[in-house]
């Protein structure tokens, strides 16, 4: 008893043999699940097991996302990842970091290694990807003859566009042979001057969709000249057919949205243009023609003839002001001129005859204004109003009035 | 689809360009008409390239040779 161990440090010597151990910390265990409890924590704990032993695993909440099912008792499992000693017990343990249902767990694995395959070779680069054409003539589908997902397609397109030529190749979506049957028809259809294929089926297991997952019809769509639509089962399902293809539809119905246009909308487009078309011409010769109109008005002014006529007005203008000028002058002067004869009226030795004066002249009709304009016995004539008085001056008083 | 035949993505594109011309103030309107009636052209030609007939779906043996469904 030369040296004596804890239980704490055999513990952690043999957790460090774990450790160690590469292939222990990467590895696939298949089992059956049992003893299934999830933690309020988001830790799962579990027992894997088969027909001769068994083994604690736990997943832990920050592995969750490995885990993309409801784990229960009894499931079939392929559980990812390491072992290792818990301490406190002094057991070993699985902690898992991804759990995969068994059967699929295969078919995952194959999917996986096939994709970075391909990836690596660059058959789901961008570069490669072709266009869809927006307004296809021609469309061709592989996928099997009943079904819904031809149904789908057919129905949508001819919906949409009913003028479109659809080819169908009738092929096998499941099953032995599936791949071959998909591939030959790609390679059919595309020596057909089509303008679009679509290549999927509907829904199913992964074991259903698995023909879209094989390397052949990969190589099939990638080298298929005319561009590729893949439209394999439900939205969630990602297959190998879905990264190499020119554009991927989570479902055949959504492919045929995808690879059709709708001829109404192309119909209203080529509406449209004729619109603008014929409004912009139109605005255009409008423009034009104001455009004349402006330099018409500029070049009528600029014309000796306009010049003379502006002139002639000009001088009509002054010509009726100074009429009315002149007819104002003369019609105050008139006015002034009434009332100096209401005036002089006012002062008219005839107006003085009415109140007994009289206008005293002589043989010759001067007036006289003083004795000294008269002789004795000359005969003056007395105006009065009605009538004239001859008499004859009898004597002369001189009389100095002040 | 026929060789040589203009797609009407190419005839939309080109409709743009001529409606883009069109609205440039310095396009005189000798070139405004000659532009107009392209683009009227270029519609006609647009709606002729409608194949207007309705379609059946071919329907291929294995070894793609067509039955009409």
């Amino acid at each position: 008893m030369d040296k004596v161990y804890s239980v704490t440090q055999i513990n952690l010597y043999i957790k460090d043999m774990f450790i160690r151990d590469y292939a222990l910390n990467n590895i696939y265990i298949k089992g059956e699940v049992s003893n299934c409890k999830y933690h309020t924590s988001g830790h799962i704990y579990f027992t894997l097991k088969d027909e001769k032993g068994q083994m604690a695993a736990v997943m832990f909440a920050g592995q969750r996302s490995g885990l993309k099912f409801r784990l229960e008792e009894g499931q079939s499992v392929i559980v990812l990842g390491s072992i290792s000693v818990y301490e406190r017990d002094g057991k070993y343990q699985l902690y898992a970091r991804e759990i995969l249902l068994d059967g699929s767990g295969v078919l995952y694995q194959k999917f996986e290694e096939l994709k970075r395959n391909l990836e690596g070779e660059g058959l789901f680069s961008k570069e490669y990807k072709k266009t869809i054409p927006m307004y296809p003539k021609k469309i061709g589908i592989v996928t099997a003859r009943t079904g819904a997902a031809i149904q789908d397609i057919i129905n949508i397109i001819s919906r949409r566009n009913p003028y479109i030529q659809l080819i169908l190749y009738p092929a096998l979506v499941q099953g032995e042979g599936a791949a071959k049957s998909i591939m030959k028809g790609i390679g059919i259809l595309d020596k057909m001057e089509l303008d679009t294929i679509i290549v999927g089926r509907g829904g199913g297991s992964i074991e259903d969709l698995w023909a879209f997952n094989e390397e052949i019809v990969a190589r099939a769509i990638f080298d298929c000249h005319t561009p590729i639509i893949s439209a394999v089962g439900h939205e969630t399902d990602t297959t190998i057919s879905d990264f190499v293809s020119d554009l991927r539809a989570p479902t055949p119905s959504a492919a045929a949205e995808l690879a059709t246009n709708n001829i109404n909308d192309l119909y209203t487009k080529i509406y449209d243009y004729n619109v603008t078309l014929n409004h912009i011409l139109k605005r255009k010769i409008s423009l034009y023609r104001s455009l004349l109109e402006q330099k018409k008005l500029k070049l009528e002014h600029s014309s000796p003839i306009y010049q003379i006529r502006q002139k002639r007005q000009h001088l009509m203008d002054y010509e009726e002001k100074l009429g009315n000028l002149i007819s104002d002058i003369i019609k105050e002067k008139r006015h002034s001129l009434a009332i100096y004869i209401e005036k002089l009226n006012g002062l008219s030795p005839i107006a003085k005859l009415n109140k007994g004066y009289a206008l005293i002249s002589d043989g010759e009709n001067n007036i006289v204004n003083s004795i000294d304009k008269i002789k004795v016995e000359d005969t003056i004539k007395v105006s009065m109003l009605d009538g004239d008085i001859l008499a004859k001056v009898e004597e002369l008083n001189g009389r100095r009035r002040v | 689809m026929a060789k040589n035949e203009k797609t009407l993505e190419d005839s939309f594109e080109e409709l743009e360009n001529i409606i883009s011309k069109l609205e440039d103030s310095d396009t005189n309107l000798d070139d405004s008409f000659k532009l107009y009636n392209q683009g009227v052209q270029l519609l006609k030609i647009c709606n002729d390239s409608i194949d207007k007939i309705e379609k059946k779906i071919i329907l291929l043996n294995e070894n793609g040779e067509s039955d009409e469904l």
